[in-house]
């Protein structure tokens, strides 16, 4: 039958799972903030294709909470964490775009246990599936699907990422077992919700009506695609591949945080060298001190220090102390000259053994 | 005589963060930053156009999140220790840089630029939201409100007495700090899902904003496109749309504004640069390393070498970006007018700590922006959405399409597998606090502060922010940890309360530690 075959080939489709999820975070994790900085500065008109919806908006918000992490033992003691669940029977399906949905669920101990005793020599060979039900204007009454397909779940999963290639369209999710005989059992049933579209609505408005052609210019301007734009489906194919999804085939934020193609590994070592110098004296605590003719704050037991960048030169630095009554003064004059010299080098045998 | 409207859109957030607990929080920082960096500078901006008669629209949204902390009294003396230190730095880096005028000058600047943020901070007295108020009650900013923490309403979906709760919570805060309710409000992250224009209606809020999308991919299809809003079918609530040309000029990392190499670069910070034991004082007590605001470098290029900022170059680059923006406006405009045969409204939202946070000199750009609008041409006439559907009160009505601004456009930001997590616990406890609500129809005494608490604990749990930093996957630790604790804080109240075991001292604990929103009433969530 060509609609089992069809669900087949979903049921391959859709497996998503969080390992596949976590591993595309590991790698994300690794993205610093300057690559964001990098990215901005980087002029290359040729990347436009790479670019996301949103990517900026988060690389921006994410600055806002621009802090490293500070390790806190004992923030707030809390003398447990959260449950596993809440005691009820219950399946939550929501929308993440315009084909992918995600539920999650909970299935109490004593349904378990209702069902090894219903079904009794059954039960084991069970499957745990996710009936995933196209009611599309309609009102469902648990056989009136548009269509349907299944996903066999893995052990003990609580929650599935479903794609449902199925854009503008209502979905509602039977959590059940699947018997060796292909019947299904439902457990409990979903919410439903709606998938939003994933390009223009084809319904016009007699009222408001606006021609193919107009349209499609200002479908494309109102992404920001400029004016001389072909018309029409041209423009919504573009806006489909280049923001929604285009190359993003798995989730995470290693697509978001680096539009710029990846250079080959460089090596990353580096030295930052930098001199300051303190001054730093005594004398009379109410005598009146300069230095470089500046005249300076002593502490109250009459010490000072000054701390200052050094720059590449030579620093002729007087300091002069005048005594309360002026009628005696001192001048010391450090000079200090400050030189660089820089040398790098890359050993063959590093470069060779990597 | 004008061919069309620009209206810009400042969403101004922070999470509420506050610890009293601690005499030093981290994460407090977001605050104190954003205020000498975004929130005083731009007032600054508002202030002087005023003063100087210059006619301008710009709508911001502050979030009762923000407004709660910006009018919280720990907060404000702890900005101004934060500041005092900051000032304290900049005449250090005076003395140090003695010998280098290159970055000398630049510490001058910092220094000025601390004062004259303190002597805003005290003129307010410390309440930077009188401020902004000021300038809505002159007639040059229409304030609109937010999710009352931020919560991202299309996950909320399925509880939708949440999101009744964050928009009433936000409607009555914003009566009580401006006098009059809130025409307008800005979706958090900018998400809408179909029916939620009804909760919007019940609480008299008139219109709100949608990504380019949300309309463009609505039925029937809108006739103007982005470029006049939409009113949505059945509850009449109007709906702008965002303009994306003009928000990737100013946001995009190819042809955006602030990636231009003679601007300010965000990432060397005194923080990091210096010497360990001359900067301990002002980074975290606990010696990590954090940013300072005092930045001496401009982006300079590609590489790591990075030349010292100056100032003047910088300027002369806001104030041309600042004409080429508008230039494109101009041309746009005329090209829509011809096109459509209607005054176009373009619609550029921002995050507002865009400017001043991430890019220094973007407050300084809105400033020639609007100088020049409002005298080099006469194309563009600046607008609020309040002001345009009174003049233009017939628009198109269809049903827009579930969308945010966010990554990929939709959900994706805040559901992938480091936080599918939450939305199990979030939509239990919203269930849950229904459940409360509805079983206490009237209440008072220790009873009525537990249920209030619950309400507060609950949506403090739900900002989007707790997620947006999870699905970021760095410094995650913070905001995890506000999810829990938030939602524990509610388990146990909810627990405590049906089984009519309140511990007092515990109570007042937590409504000290979380004292948001202090005159909510938890019936509004149901």
């Amino acid at each position: 039958m060509a609609a089992l075959r069809r669900i087949k080939d979903k049921i391959k489709k859709v497996i998503e799972k969080k390992k596949k999820i976590k591993v595309a975070k590991a790698s994300s994790a690794k993205i610093k903030k300057k690559s964001i900085i990098k990215q901005i500065i980087k002029k290359e008109p040729l990347r436009k294709e790479q670019e996301i919806l949103g990517q900026e908006e988060v690389a921006v918000e994410k600055t806002k909470f621009s802090h490293p992490e500070i390790p806190r033992p004992s923030l707030r003691i809390m003398s447990h964490d959260l449950p596993w669940g809440y005691g009820k029977d219950k399946i939550v399906l929501q929308v993440r775009d315009p084909r992918w949905l995600h539920a999650y669920w909970e299935v109490t101990n004593n349904t378990w246990d209702r069902f090894k005793r219903d079904l009794q020599g059954k039960f084991n060979g069970a499957k745990m599936t996710l009936r995933v039900y196209d009611v599309t204007n309609i009102v469902f009454n648990g056989a009136n699907a548009n269509s349907f397909f299944d996903i066999e779940l893995s052990y003990g999963a609580n929650n599935w990422y479903i794609d449902t290639n199925g854009p503008g369209r209502f979905w509602c999710v039977d959590l059940g077992l699947k018997l060796p005989n292909g019947e299904f059992i439902t457990i409990v049933r979903s919410n439903t919700v709606c998938t939003p579209l994933e390009g223009p609505s084809w319904i016009t408005d007699e009222e408001w009506m606006i021609p193919e052609e107009m349209f499609g210019r200002l479908y494309g301007l109102g992404f920001g695609l400029g004016q001389t734009s072909p018309l029409g489906k041209a423009w919504q194919e573009r806006v489909k591949k280049l923001l929604f999804s285009g190359a993003l085939a798995s989730p995470g934020m290693a697509s978001m945080a680096s539009p710029v193609k990846k250079v080959p590994k460089e090596r990353k070592f580096w030295l930052v060298v930098d001199c300051e110098l303190i001054v730093y004296g005594a004398t009379e605590p109410d005598a009146k001190v300069t230095v470089q003719n500046r005249e300076i704050k002593l502490r109250p037991d009459g010490t000072f220090t000054l701390r200052f960048a050094l720059p590449n030169g030579e620093q002729v630095i007087p300091v002069k102390a005048v005594s309360s009554d002026e009628l005696e003064e001192r001048t010391i004059t450090p000079i200090v000259t400050r030189e660089t010299k820089t040398a790098s080098l890359l050993k063959e045998a590093v470069q060779k053994s990597e | 005589m004008h061919k069309g409207y620009l209206c810009l859109v400042l969403h101004t957030h922070l999470p509420f963060v506050r610890h009293p607990e601690h005499d030093d929080f981290l994460e407090e920082d977001w605050l104190y930053e954003a205020i000498t960096e975004t929130y005083i500078p731009l007032l600054g901006v508002f202030e002087k156009l005023a003063e100087d008669g210059v006619d301008f629209r710009v709508t911001v949204s502050l979030t009762p999140s923000l407004i709660s902390m910006l009018s919280d009294q720990l907060l404000q003396e702890r900005y101004l220790k934060h500041i005092n230190r900051l000032i304290e730095l900049a005449h250090k880096e005076i003395e140090r840089t003695a010998w280098q005028p290159q970055f000398q000058h630049l510490a001058i600047m910092y220094l000025n630029h601390f004062c004259k943020a303190r002597q805003t901070f005290e003129k307010y007295n410390r309440n930077l939201v009188a401020g902004f108020k000021n300038l809505q009650d002159a007639g040059k900013i229409e304030i609109i409100t937010c999710g009352a923490t931020h919560g991202y309403f299309p996950l909320m979906d399925v509880c939708r007495d949440s999101i009744k709760a964050q928009v009433r919570v936000a409607a009555s805060h914003y009566e009580n700090v401006f006098g009059r309710r809130p025409r307008g409000i800005w979706l958090p992250e900018c998400g809408y899902y179909p029916g939620h224009d009804e909760i919007l209606k019940e609480t008299g809020i008139k219109f709100f904003f949608s990504d380019a999308h949300g309309v463009l991919h609505g039925t029937p299809r809108p006739k103007y496109g982005t470029f006049a809003p939409v009113y949505c079918k059945g509850t009449g609530v109007a709906c702008f749309a965002r303009d994306l040309e003009s928000s990737k000029q100013v946001w995009s990392s190819i042809e955006g504004y602030p990636g231009d190499y003679n601007y300010r670069e965000f990432y060397r910070d005194i923080g990091f640069d210096l010497e360990y034991d001359y900067i301990k004082p002002y980074i975290h007590p606990d010696g990590v390393r954090i940013n300072t605001g005092i930045k001496y470098y401009r982006i300079t290029g590609t590489g790591d070498h990075k030349e010292p900022y100056n100032p003047e170059w910088a300027k002369a680059r806001a104030a041309e970006h600042a004409g080429n923006f508008m230039f494109n406006r101009q041309k746009q405009v005329e090209y829509l007018h011809d096109f459509l045969h209607k005054k176009p409204i373009i619609v550029s939202p921002y995050d507002a700590e865009l400017y001043g946070h991430w890019w220094y000199e973007g407050p300084m750009w809105l400033d020639f922006l609007i100088r020049k609008i409002a005298f080099d041409q006469k194309e563009i006439r600046m607008i609020t959405p309040s002001e345009y559907l009174a003049e233009n009160p017939r628009n198109q009505v269809i049903t827009p399409s579930m969308s945010s601004w966010g990554w990929k456009g939709y959900s994706e930001m805040w559901l992938q597998g480091s936080t599918d997590w939450i939305y199990r616990h979030l939509h239990s406890a919203s269930e849950r606090m229904t459940e409360l609500a509805k079983s206490f129809p009237d209440t008072n005494g220790l009873h009525r502060r537990a249920l209030n608490q619950a309400l507060r604990e609950l949506l403090l749990a739900q900002s989007s922010d707790w997620a947006f930093i999870m699905g970021t996957g760095t410094h995650t630790s913070y905001a995890v940890r506000r999810t829990k604790d938030h939602l524990l804080r509610f388990t146990r109240l909810y627990e405590d309360i049906k089984s009519n075991s309140l511990d007092e001292a515990w109570l007042s604990d937590i409504e000290y530690k979380d004292n948001i929103f202090p005159n909510i009433d938890y019936r509004v969530h149901q």
